[in-house]
């Protein structure tokens, strides 16, 4: 039999040790450099007409993780969250960079606007976890129709068949 | 304490979470550049008549053959086979030898590669999710269309087009047979479509 004292002993070891590591996993730093403060010729909104109200949900619903420029949050400065923050930026721009998505061919335009409508409108898309702490990424059922109309109307005007 | 030791063991949930995907990220993608050594064959007409290499008409063959594996597992509405043929897409986009290209050919070449294998990809990676394959067997599909419009499919194809997906804003498909079996609803609604063009 194990003393109970014995049991709440190597709890206290376990709980220590845990703490230990997250106080040193703060030190391990993601590259938190995703910050050119330009907009770049080849920006959609320079590519495209953008109105004002849609290009504002875009740069606040999506251009954290899909652009050149995020905007970090206090608490990325807090680890695992600055990893996880690090790692989303970097799958979310190799997907689509919206600084840089008038470097792509037409073809490739079309293909990635259809893929942006049907993930806004699936709900795949802002990213479920980025929703819950980005209230700005909580786009309301109109927000959602301003964009997936303005995706939509765009891929037509560049249509490859016409 | 009790919290604070919950929100220890998350974080550190988290830690092992974004560590793993990090050393998957770092695996090294196996670029197969394998190259045919094909006995020189004969030129068909059609490889005359568009003045494509033999090499390259076999290659776009292998494409085409690959992308009508992926519409038949999409007919029978099956994603895994569906993802196993996206992968094989890549895999036959990248034995292409870009060298036999004339620089007309090879720019309209690159631009399909591109896209194609893109949507390849996604439909590669998303067995068991087939409403997402079939979004990208959309756009697939009509790359897929350039490339033989231009170098020919190594077979007769029929371009069909189904006026109900995508909000009715339509699609289409290529298939070796005049016979619709429509890919984009399976099951569902097999013969929605309609026969538009011969692709010799």
């Amino acid at each position: 039999m194990i003393s109970k004292n014995v049991i709440k002993k190597i709890a206290h070891w376990i709980l220590l040790s845990l703490i230990i590591i997250f106080i040193a996993i703060q030190f391990i730093r993601p590259d938190r450099s995703n910050i050119s403060g330009q907009t770049l010729q080849t920006d959609i909104s320079k590519t495209f007409n953008i109105p004002d109200s849609e290009f504002s949900i875009l740069k606040n619903a999506c251009y954290d993780c899909h652009s050149n420029n995020t905007n970090y949050p206090w608490y990325s400065n807090i680890q695992p969250v600055g990893w996880l923050l690090a790692q989303d930026i970097k799958n979310g721009k190799a997907q689509i960079n919206f600084s840089e998505f008038g470097s792509l061919s037409r073809r490739r335009q079309i293909s990635k606007l259809r893929g942006i409508e049907n993930q806004i409108k699936d709900g795949t898309m802002p990213l479920p976890a980025y929703r819950l702490l980005h209230k700005q990424a909580q786009l309301t059922t109109e927000q959602k129709k301003l964009l997936i109309n303005w995706f939509r109307e765009t891929r037509d005007s560049i249509s490859l068949n016409k | 304490m009790k919290n604070i030791f919950a929100l220890i063991v998350l974080a550190l949930i988290f830690t092992v979470s974004v560590a793993a995907q990090d050393s998957s990220d770092h695996k090294h993608m196996d670029m197969k550049n394998t190259h045919h050594d094909m006995k020189s064959m004969d030129k068909t007409q059609q490889e005359i008549t568009r003045n494509i290499d033999p090499k390259t008409a076999a290659s776009i063959k292998e494409i085409v053959g690959y992308y009508l594996q992926l519409k038949d597992a999409l007919v029978n509405d099956k994603s895994k086979d569906a993802a196993a043929a996206g992968k094989e897409i890549i895999d036959a986009f990248e034995k292409l030898d870009k060298n036999f290209l004339s620089p007309e050919q090879k720019e309209l070449y690159v631009e399909v590669e591109e896209d194609a294998k893109e949507m390849a990809e996604h439909i590669g990676d998303n067995a068991g999710n087939i409403e997402h394959q079939r979004e990208h067997f959309d756009m697939l599909s009509a790359d897929i269309y350039d490339l033989v419009k231009e170098f020919g499919g190594g077979q007769t194809l029929y371009k069909i087009y189904c006026s109900m997906y995508n909000d009715k804003k339509g699609a289409i498909w290529l298939s070796e047979s005049k016979t619709i079996k429509n890919p984009y609803y399976g099951k569902k609604m097999l013969t929605c479509g309609t026969v538009e063009e011969e692709i010799k």
